[in-house]
């Protein structure tokens, strides 16, 4: 190749070099230089080596064409493919690998990737990190079937099926397809209620934007095909947000209250359940307790009954002077004689009862003093008794 | 000289020639004019041959165009205002009276167009209320409007391929009361879970505390029960035992109830002298 010969700094190019090598471009000169080749192409007499010239130019024509040829290889890279179109008219879809066209201007290649996972974004735009701020309400927001207002933002991946198709029937076919999706888009959240499009119903809803984005782009044979719509966000919109979170966080509430309640309760009945066990037991044992007692004392009863049979007055003699002695031996005990006296007794019981235990022989009556009367409390149960006492003679 | 004048020649047929013919790709229609007049409009893409000077072509894209009006307000059925945003998707279809009426001029023709879908539009939205036109009427709407304006736009040499309406919203005045209704609404379901988990909860709360007093009824039941039955069983025993001498029981029962009830020490008992017990206390009788 003639710009790969050495002799000339500047002259990587043949065309470039060669205007260089001639001075500075002047036309006449270059009119005049070719004047002299194709003077030799037609055999001209202004040319002293005629044969020469004649040789140069054929080699030079010759080497213009095989050049020419050259330049009708291509390479299509893997995932691509090549459109070819002949004066205009499409002749072939090429494969990837080293392919060959009829050089311009007669055949030219458009290489398509079809490999390639386009993506266009309707209701936000993801230009930075910040995926969420770049919401575009105007295509964001939409009217549900229920008349309410969403905020929907959506992701739809492309191929392209055929590259014919896609280079040759819409213009601009990117452009295209946003507006059919969010045709698409707004018609199938439009027939659905809002609760519908904000919990369960986003993968149906997605699926369905998705069949009816392919069949319009299939009816306008746009090469385009869908491979896969992400509902990005689907959330009520900014000025109501706030009330919908209210409305999570009651859901959340309700939950709670019965969850404290239920504690609650399970922290209630066993106590309950317990409390009638103890309470179960308690009688239990207490059913038991006294039929043992009863038994015991019983059969005391009946045991001393026979003894008693043997010799009962003098078994009851005893019995009672026992009695009475332990009775008398336990209790402080006065003895009055009041069946002669007719005056009013006073005994100041209180006192005597807070006194150390005093021995009953040496105790000292005090005088009962009618000029000041004890509050009647304080000696009711003295009074009582005594009276009972006189009562008993 | 004659080399110049060859060169020329050259120069000069390879201009005729490069006149001469003219390409009409895939994306393309064109039109061949002879002095003006149409000659030939229907061109499949390729090469093709003219008469220079007296022949011309005109050429214009064939791919689907489209029609992206403005979003314009329009009066529903119950008269409400809404805001629709729609396209128009089309074509040439008759590259001749395209040229002829709209001088094949895409944005002529939109214009036209234009007119064309709002008026259809305007007519079809009248009819219908918000929520048909959001929901359920789409299609229908759809079709109504390629089957009018398929009729119109064909005067135009326009062929339509697809109306679709791509946004359909409130006026933002009306929107703003949209969201009063949707925050009332959430509102309304905010409290309705909060009362119902306190519904729940009140529930709960009672059927523990009513299991809680049936539940000590029931033992205290069971319990007064069994107290009972051994209350029973023990005066069966004692009856049993005491019925043998009913007298000597008295008087032993009594004793031990002294017994019982005089022994502690801070009790004071006051005696008469002449009871029984002290028969022997004053003299030996």
């Amino acid at each position: 190749m003639s710009w790969n010969e050495p002799g000339g700094g500047d002259k990587k190019d043949p065309w470039s070099g060669r205007g260089s090598e001639k001075g500075p471009p002047d036309l006449d000169e270059a009119i005049r230089s070719l004047q002299e080749k194709l003077g030799g192409i037609f055999g001209g007499g202004g040319n002293n080596e005629p044969g020469s010239s004649m040789k140069s130019i054929g080699y030079l024509a010759a080497g213009a064409v095989v050049l020419w040829g050259l330049s009708g290889f291509y390479i299509v890279d893997e995932g691509n493919h090549g459109v070819v179109t002949r004066f205009g008219k499409f002749t072939d879809t090429t494969q990837a690998g080293l392919n060959w066209h009829m050089p311009a201007p007669i055949e030219q290649v458009q290489i398509v990737n079809v490999k390639q996972q386009r993506f266009i974004e309707v209701g936000y735009r993801s230009g930075g990190a910040q995926q969420t701020l770049g919401s575009v309400p105007r295509e964001a927001l939409m009217l549900t079937k229920d008349e309410n207002i969403v905020d929907v933002r959506l992701a739809v991946q492309y191929q392209v099926k055929d590259a014919k198709q896609f280079l040759f029937n819409v213009a601009n076919p990117s452009e295209t397809l946003k507006q059919v999706t969010e045709s698409a888009e707004r018609g199938v959240i439009g027939s659905s209620n809002m609760d519908f499009v904000l919990t369960e119903g986003r993968s149906e809803i997605v699926a369905q934007i998705g069949k009816e984005i392919q069949e319009v782009m299939d009816a306008y044979q746009s090469g385009i095909q869908i491979t896969s719509v992400n509902l990005q966000d689907a959330q009520p919109p900014e000025p109501v947000q706030g009330a919908f979170e209210d409305a999570i966080k009651a859901r959340e509430d309700q939950q709670r209250l019965i969850n404290e309640a239920q504690a609650y309760s399970n922290d209630v009945v066993p106590k309950a359940r317990g409390a009638a066990a103890r309470k179960s037991q308690e009688a239990e044992g207490y059913k038991e307790q006294v039929i043992a007692q009863a038994e015991g004392e019983a059969t005391r009863f009946t045991n001393l009954l026979v003894e008693y049979k043997k010799a009962p007055d003098i078994t009851r003699r005893r019995l009672y002077i026992e009695t009475i002695e332990s009775v008398l031996s336990k209790t402080n005990t006065v003895m009055i004689d009041v069946k002669g006296g007719n005056n009013l007794l006073y005994l100041p019981i209180d006192k005597l009862a807070k006194q150390p235990v005093p021995n009953v022989e040496t105790i000292n009556l005090p005088q009962p003093s009618l000029s000041q009367p004890q509050p009647v409390e304080n000696i009711q149960r003295g009074a009582v008794r005594g009276r009972d006492v006189r009562g008993r003679q | 000289m004659m080399q110049n004048k060859i060169l020329i020649g050259i120069a000069a047929v390879l201009f005729l020639g490069i006149m001469c013919i003219f390409t009409v790709s895939e994306t393309e229609k064109a039109i061949k004019f002879q002095l003006g007049e149409i000659v030939k409009d229907d061109y499949e893409p390729g090469l093709y041959f003219k008469l220079p000077v007296v022949n011309n072509v005109k050429k214009f894209d064939s791919r689907i165009q489209t029609m992206d009006s403005k979003p314009e307000r329009f009066l529903t059925a119950e008269k409400k205002n809404v805001i629709v945003d729609s396209f128009v998707k089309w074509r040439i279809g008759d590259v001749k009276t395209f040229y002829t009426v709209v001088a094949g001029d895409i944005n002529q023709a939109n214009l036209r167009l234009d007119q064309i879908i709002k008026d259809a539009f305007r007519s079809e939205f009248s009819k219908r209320d918000i929520k048909q036109l959001v929901s359920t009427d789409r299609k229908i709407i759809r079709d109504i409007l390629i089957a009018k304006s398929r009729e119109v736009a064909a005067n135009l040499g326009l062929e339509i391929i697809d109306v679709q309406v791509k946004r359909i919203d409130l006026p933002s005045e009306v929107s703003s009361s949209v969201y009063l209704r949707m925050e009332a609404e959430r509102e309304r379901v905010a409290r309705e879970f909060r009362s119902q988990g306190s519904e729940a909860a009140e529930r709960i709360r009672a059927d523990a505390d009513r299991q809680r007093v049936v539940t000590l009824a029931n033992a205290y039941k069971e319990a007064e029960k069994l107290r009972g039955e051994g209350d029973a069983r023990s005066a069966e025993i004692y009856a049993k035992a005491y019925t043998e001498d009913p007298e000597f029981y008295s008087f032993y029962r009594s004793l031990n109830a002294y017994r019982e009830t005089f022994n502690k020490p801070d009790q004071m008992l006051v005696i008469d002298p002449e009871s029984d017990f002290f028969r022997y206390f004053k003299s030996q009788k």
